[in-house]
């Protein structure tokens, strides 16, 4: 064996292990969508699509697959939109920046499903905060019911999901800022760049990479995530808050459809995969050409 | 998928751990956590089974209710499931088609048997075999709250739905901050609550093998409780209240009436203690039909247990009298134990001897494969029913139409 070939060696264990890690449950998972399976997830006979078909004859599982793609849009560039500029005011020397960083950051630290629970209680219509804060506003004189319906539910859990995907973001992009160095805006001052003009041809080009990862990153995490919906709503009221995740859970666990719900989660991991190589090639290529 | 992915693999590799610790003599339990007195409880109880029978040792996991179900089928299906399990009797069909729990007769003795008040054993009869004991059982009544009715100046409850139409439109006009009906459109037994409407008039879930969704009763239901809507006797936004709101908005004051089971008395016991309330039957419809919704939720032993004696042993013990009164002392249920029953708990306390008096109309899910499947589309039905979304008639026919479906597929 070369010498060439030893860190390749020493690389195969971990490397082995990490695909029957991540291969073993994505192959059982496409075992159940191809056969018909009973409640308790034992296979029965080859199916083929059987499963697949009967997704896509459903009204409800293709509602939810728009819904899915309405939620990550929202989430996803509602969050990029609103964390470049939190990233860059706190980037700015200011008085009581490390205060403010840490304000910000601090939504990270509490768990998803406390933080859905606590806005289901904020968008409570009888005693919520939200109501309360509103009509103290003099903004509505009688109480929304925010949960009752989809139309009000939904965009309120875009927004919820906005609000907790601030901190991840906003991290990804000081750490971006910190690495542009200033003598980059002092000449660009120099040459009579306003402060618009150095955020369009200097911030934001440096950006871009963290901007790709972000983007990336959350699509993946927001499209598959479950607690904000399940709490708030559980995909209701009939089913008009439904995202594929959500719906998934429901397929297999309280109605027993385990065929079909790893079919959604094929579903799921197969448009996510097209997604990540689509944008990992037209990422890699903006790279070369730049 | 990342959260439940996760937690299944935890509950893998928990109950792998469990099963590798596993040894003769040790009976694995799954326990359904109904409050935070049900792991104590347990806890005590196979204390002292332990102390009376030497070399069997019981190791409980309690599970909170929301993921049993989960639990079970991963366990299930890793073929690392416990020896016994509560589960819901409604899922029990599930489970004897499947071959997944024995038959406990060859156990039963008849003094055994003659332990229980048989409306509550029956329901895990099926092909003359009993498959479960119930471990714990409860009926729904109406709860009323006795100053709004008498602000309103309503001396007694109300016997059928004309009558509580009546009264809630004299609550409406004297307070008008309380709703008159507690209704429940969210999450678990949404459909449930619309069945009180359509038992009440006549109406059955499922009727010769067909959904009676379709029917008159359910129809009139279905009016009624949406004219209760747009009268304003309800709370506001019904598709955002579960079974706990409506119950917590009760305990508020904040509605006059409201159906559940036993254990809101012991709820408002701790957590309303100043509440004036009743209980009584839910209203009856134009024929005198009533109706109530009687659960129970049936301890099985799995098929592949090596320690079935053992277990069935410990059955035994739990289903004693003493222990049986101890339960539902802990969790506010129903007695299924004919002695318990003359317990002065029980005996002397007005509120479930209303409960009592139900459980011969009771009636249960029933046993039909598909069942949550059914129940999950009923209660999308009566959200868009309660929301106006499409005509009444049309929802409910769609509904039964896709429920026959379900009935006919297996």
């Amino acid at each position: 064996m070369g010498r060439r070939a030893t860190p390749y060696f020493l690389i195969l264990p971990s490397f082995l292990m990490a695909a029957f890690i991540i291969l073993w449950p994505l192959y059982q998972i496409g075992q159940i969508s191809l056969h018909d399976v009973n409640r308790f997830g034992m296979l029965r006979e080859f199916s083929g699509l059987a499963n697949f078909q009967a997704l896509f004859a459903d009204p409800d599982f293709l509602a939810a697959l728009w819904r899915t793609l309405i939620w990550t849009l929202g989430v996803v560039l509602g969050t990029l939109i609103v964390s470049v500029p939190i990233a860059l005011i706190l980037n700015d020397d200011f008085y009581g920046r490390s205060i403010a960083r840490v304000i910000i950051m601090l939504p990270w630290a509490v768990s998803l499903a406390m933080m859905a629970i606590v806005w289901r209680w904020a968008l409570n219509g009888e005693s919520g905060m939200l109501n309360s804060g509103l009509r103290g506003l003099g903004l509505i004189h009688t109480n929304i019911e925010w949960l009752a319906q989809g139309s009000t539910a939904f965009p309120m859990q875009i927004l919820i999901g906005i609000l907790v995907s601030i901190p991840f973001t906003t991290t990804i992009f000081l750490g971006g800022l910190s690495s542009v160095p200033d003598e980059l805006y002092d000449a660009a001052a120099v040459e009579g760049a306003g402060r618009w003009q150095q955020f369009r041809h200097i911030t934001l080009p440096l950006l871009r990479p963290f901007i790709n990862i972000a983007l990336v990153l959350n699509v993946i995490y927001v499209f598959n995530s479950f607690p904000i919906i399940w709490v708030t709503t559980q995909g209701g009221p009939a089913n008009s808050t439904d995202i594929l995740v959500t719906y998934l859970y429901k397929l297999g666990f309280r109605i027993g459809k385990l065929g079909e719900a790893s079919a959604v989660s094929m579903i799921t991991f197969g448009l996510l995969l097209v997604f990540t190589i689509i944008y990992v090639r037209l990422a890699m290529r903006e790279e070369k050409d730049a | 998928m990342k959260t439940i992915g996760r937690s299944v693999m935890l509950m893998a590799g928990v109950s792998l751990l469990a099963c590798a610790s596993a040894q003769a003599g040790t009976v694995r339990v799954t326990i359904a956590e109904y409050s935070k007195g049900t792991g104590p409880y347990f806890e005590a109880a196979a204390k002292a089974f332990e102390a009376k029978n030497p070399g069997t040792t019981i190791k409980l996991e309690v599970v909170p209710w929301d993921n049993l179900q989960q639990k079970l089928t991963t366990d299930i299906s890793a073929g690392t499931n416990a020896d016994m399990s509560i589960i819901g009797t409604r899922w029990l069909l599930d489970y004897v088609s499947q071959g997944l729990v024995t038959p406990l007769d060859s156990y039963i003795t008849p003094d055994f048997k003659a332990r229980f008040i048989p409306t509550f054993l029956s329901p895990s009869v099926m092909g003359g075999k009993t498959y479960g004991l119930p471990i714990a059982a409860s009926a729904r009544a109406l709860y009323y709250n006795k100053d709004v009715f008498a602000k309103a100046g309503i001396t007694e409850p109300p016997k059928t739905w004309a009558e509580f139409e009546a009264d809630a439109a004299k609550i409406k006009a004297a307070t008008p901050d309380v709703a008159p009906f507690g209704l429940q459109g969210k999450e678990i037994e949404t459909d449930v609550y619309f069945y009180y409407g359509m038992w009440s008039y006549g109406g059955e879930i499922v009727k010769d093998g067909k959904s009676g969704l379709d029917s008159q009763a359910a129809i009139d239901s279905a009016k009624l409780y949406k004219s209760f809507i747009d009268k304003g006797y309800t709370e506001p936004g019904v598709t955002s209240y579960n079974r706990e709101d409506v119950q917590n908005l009760f305990k508020q004051g904040k509605v006059a009436t409201v159906i559940t089971a036993p254990f809101l008395s012991s709820q408002i016991k701790t957590d309303a203690p100043k509440l004036n309330y009743g209980v009584a039957p839910i209203p009856a419809g134009p024929s005198g039909d009533q109706g109530t919704y009687g659960v129970t939720d049936s301890i099985v032993l799995f098929d592949n247990s090596k320690v079935k004696d053992e277990a069935f042993k410990f059955l035994d013990f739990l289903f004693t009298t003493e222990n049986r009164t101890e339960f539902d002392k802990v969790e506010g249920f129903l007695p299924v134990n004919a002695k318990e029953a003359s317990d002065p708990l029980f005996a002397d306390n007005a509120d479930l001897k209303v409960f009592a008096s139900l459980l011969p109309k009771a009636r249960f899910a029933p046993v039909i494969p598909g069942w949550e499947e059914i129940a999950q589309i009923t209660s999308n039905a009566v959200q868009k029913i309660y929301l106006g979304q499409g005509d009444i008639e049309g929802t409910l026919k769609a509904t039964a139409a896709q429920a026959n479906d379900i009935l006919s597929k297996k």
